[in-house]
């Protein structure tokens, strides 16, 4: 009986012992499979999940024929591990032509160097930072070709990274419409305005990988699929633009311009065929112009037009029957009714009084004439003709800052307007309006009076073809079909008799043209500064363009005259371009004097 | 034991009696239950089977994973490599591109369209001559960081009579030469 007691006692406690120890596992296991289970999850993972970001592609800049002037291109950080080097025997393994062998670290810094063109002391200094670091920039930002060649020395310590890279392939072609980007973000032009078509969306995924780097079967998981972003079309001629701003580079140098700028619209649609800047910024390096140039002024710069704005009174007075083409005037040479005491207004060359058409006063560009006829129409109907056209408020382009107070020119109310501006504004003086404006103040006379929404994109193409942001063409009438086609019929004798008609017509064609020379006001005060511009839409008789050429402050040849050569050269590889048929009626014989 | 004789009247007490060793006798159910070795081995041999077939897929699938990677790498180098053709003739193709080598070859820009309407014979515009350069003395002025200034077609080797000569005959979209006389028209009646 003693022994089977001893017996029961053993086993007992074998079971006591055999309890506690499973009560330990349990406990370790909840630990470990419930408490703890998600923090050494995630450390387990960590430790073989390789997290990649897969990079959709930003979408590209294309014009009208879709010549592609931004688009997104890789390029490649090499980067180094320094703690993978072999520091105590300063040996590294290269490949040099198929051949494998240990060269110094010096010796393999410096070929890398020499296939990217940078400096060896820069890397070597760069890689010797901290010897036990894991990650060190070697060289940011190489093409392909380099790449591959850094790659095909198989340097063990060398690895690299993907960095999506944008690039302008026609330069400053259209650079001031297309903008660029800064290193996170686009800071300028089509690039920013229209972020939200172009922009890609990154994805993320992972994968387990085995020791030797390949990715374990079955283990990828996709977070976020990438998306690529939507090409934005431009209602730009490339090819066009850029003759424009060569032609624009030409004449500025030949007389001195500060800056300059060529519009053509198709009077029909109203899209903008060339936005052109002299200077243009080159967005593939954008150090080429200063920073008041990197932008559009075609867009955002208003200023005093001057005598290209008089259309707007002539086209106004018809639209209210007011005048006809041989309205009779006496026109004197000094103007000062309804002025202050001391101002008065005079034309650009000294006269007596002369009997003059309307159409006489808009072809000799006077101003007194412009002011007397003017005054037939109340400051209010003034204000809604100028409205109307467009001016004092943002195109339907909204360029990027065009909506900015200030960047889209000025209109005073008939409320705030003083008699000097009431009179002047008629000339294109005390009223400031940009090239945009002004271009689209042409493509409306030369569209019977309708004014067409000014458009720069044509839409947004996304990945899946299809398309947003389409314009509408939805016109607005501003002043009737008479007004609009006797004001290019008055203007064509600027073409046909006035000073500059040998320089600016292309034989063949018929050309309702304006001249404009603005007075510039530097603080307060108007000096001798001006801004010449030369305006017009053809062919008259059936117009189909519409094209205003502006240069800023020559330094000689102060007036339209500086401008016309370029408006010629732009209206004939416009007609080259576009197949434009001349004209089969010849311009009607207005009469200017009686 | 068998040997003892029935007959003997006592048993002999001194002698203990051999304790027998008993056992139970397997029920016939019981004996088939018996293990056999024929399931065994099918057991075991389908495990080993599983196992290896087990086996097997696993290498065969690191074996796909493998040429999946290859093939990724490839794809990857491929695509990087058509972007990288992709950008080089976006630069080639740019206007300045063509324009430098265009005057390069000795070509000039033509003078004012003229129009023939082949229904009337009538021609209406006004020729002018061919304007020459389209940049002017100064050369191209619209910048453009990309380009390297190089030319893809050396005059060396070719002059600008040859180009225009090689340029007529070599472009299989050129229209025949029309005989002189006859005008090409619709023939609708």
């Amino acid at each position: 009986m003693h022994s089977a007691r001893i017996t029961a006692g053993r086993l007992r406690l074998t079971m006591l012992v055999v309890v506690a120890i499973v009560a330990v596992f349990v406990v370790k296991l909840v630990d470990f499979q419930v408490v703890r289970a998600q923090e050494l999850t995630l450390a387990a993972e960590s430790r073989r999940t390789i997290p990649v970001t897969t990079y959709g592609e930003r979408g590209s800049i294309v014009d009208a024929n879709g010549t592609v002037l931004a688009d997104s291109v890789e390029r490649y950080d090499i980067t180094a591990a320094p703690v993978n080097v072999d520091w105590e025997t300063g040996l590294t393994q290269i490949t040099i032509d198929g051949e494998r062998r240990a060269v110094s670290n010096q010796e393999a810094v410096a070929k890398i160097a020499e296939l990217t063109g940078s400096v060896a002391a820069d890397l070597m200094a760069a890689l010797e930072a901290d010897r036990k670091s894991q990650f060190a920039y070697l060289v940011k930002a190489v093409d392909l070709d380099t790449f591959t060649s850094v790659w095909d020395l198989d340097i063990a310590w060398v690895y690299s990274d993907m960095r999506p890279s944008r690039v302008y392939p026609s330069g400053a072609i259209a650079g001031n419409l297309v903008g660029f980007l800064g290193l996170d973000e686009p800071l300028s032009g089509t690039e920013r305005r229209w972020d939200e078509c172009l922009a890609a969306e990154n994805g993320q995924s992972s994968y387990e990988r085995s020791a030797d780097g390949v990715r374990l079967p079955g283990s990828l998981v996709v977070e976020t699929e990438p998306s690529d972003g939507g090409t934005v079309h431009l209602t730009i001629d490339a090819d066009l633009q850029w003759f424009a701003q060569q032609k624009l580079a030409e004449r500025a140098a030949e007389v001195g311009a500060d800056w300059g700028t060529a519009m053509l619209v198709r009077v029909d649609t109203g899209e903008i065929v060339v936005a052109a800047d002299w200077p243009s910024i080159d967005p593939n390096d954008l150090n080429s112009v200063g920073p008041d140039d990197a932008g559009a002024r075609s867009f955002v710069a208003p200023f005093e037009p001057g005598s290209i704005m008089k259309p707007v009174a002539f086209a106004a007075l018809l639209d209210q029957g007011l005048i006809t083409p041989d309205t009779q005037l006496v026109v004197p040479g000094r103007y000062t009714e309804g002025l202050p005491a001391g101002e008065y207004i005079t034309d650009v060359f000294a006269h007596g009084d002369l009997r003059w058409t309307a159409t006489g006063i808009l072809m000799n560009s006077s101003n007194i004439g412009t002011v007397m006829l003017s005054n037939r129409m109340s400051l209010e109907e003034r204000y809604e003709y100028f409205r109307k056209f467009g001016f004092g408020q943002p195109t339907e382009v909204d360029f990027l800052g065009e909506s900015v107070p200030g960047n889209h020119g000025r209109v005073f109310t008939p409320g705030e307007i003083d008699a000097v501006s009431a009179a002047t504004q008629m000339f294109g003086q005390g009223i400031t309006a940009t090239s945009a404006q002004m271009v689209s103040l042409y493509q409306t006379l030369g569209n019977g009076g309708v004014r067409m929404p000014l458009t720069l994109v044509a839409g947004c193409e996304h990945p899946d073809g299809t398309w947003t942001d389409v314009p509408v063409p939805n016109g607005e009438r501003v002043v009737s079909e008479y007004a609009a086609e006797t004001t290019l019929q008055m203007m064509e004798t600027v073409a046909t008799q006035g000073g500059l008609r040998s320089v600016i017509t292309v034989p063949g064609y018929r050309l309702a043209a304006k001249t404009g020379t603005g007075e510039v006001a530097e603080n307060g005060r108007y000096g001798s500064e001006r801004i010449v511009s030369l305006a017009g839409v053809f062919p008259a008789d059936d117009p189909e363009y519409a094209l205003v050429v502006t240069l800023a402050k020559p330094d000689i040849m102060k007036s339209s005259a500086a401008a016309a050569p370029t408006f010629n050269a732009i209206m004939e590889q416009v007609i080259k371009t576009f197949r434009v048929q001349p004209s089969t009626e010849p311009a009607p014989d207005l009469a200017l004097t009686w | 034991m068998s040997a003892l004789p029935l007959a003997s009247p006592r048993p002999d007490r001194a002698a203990p009696r051999p304790r027998r060793h008993l056992e139970v006798a397997p029920t016939r159910a019981q004996r088939r239950a018996r293990p056999r070795l024929l399931p065994a081995v099918v057991t075991m041999g389908g495990i080993g089977v599983i196992l290896l077939a087990q086996l097997l897929l696993s290498i065969v699938l690191a074996d796909g994973a493998y040429r999946i990677a290859d093939l990724q790498r490839e794809q990857r180098d491929l695509q990087r490599q058509e972007q990288a053709l992709t950008e080089e003739l976006e630069v080639l193709s740019s206007t300045q591109n063509l324009t430098a080598n265009a005057e390069h070859l000795g070509m000039i820009a033509s003078g004012n369209p003229v129009f023939l309407d082949l229904s009337t014979g009538a021609v209406s515009g006004t020729p002018t001559p061919a304007g020459g350069s389209l940049t002017g003395s100064s050369g191209n002025q619209i910048g453009n960081a990309l380009i390297t200034g190089e030319t893809l077609v050396q005059v060396s080797t070719t002059s600008p009579l040859e180009a225009g000569g090689s340029a007529g005959t070599g472009g299989s979209a050129a229209p025949p030469p029309v005989s002189t006389g006859t005008i090409p028209s619709p023939t609708t009646r």
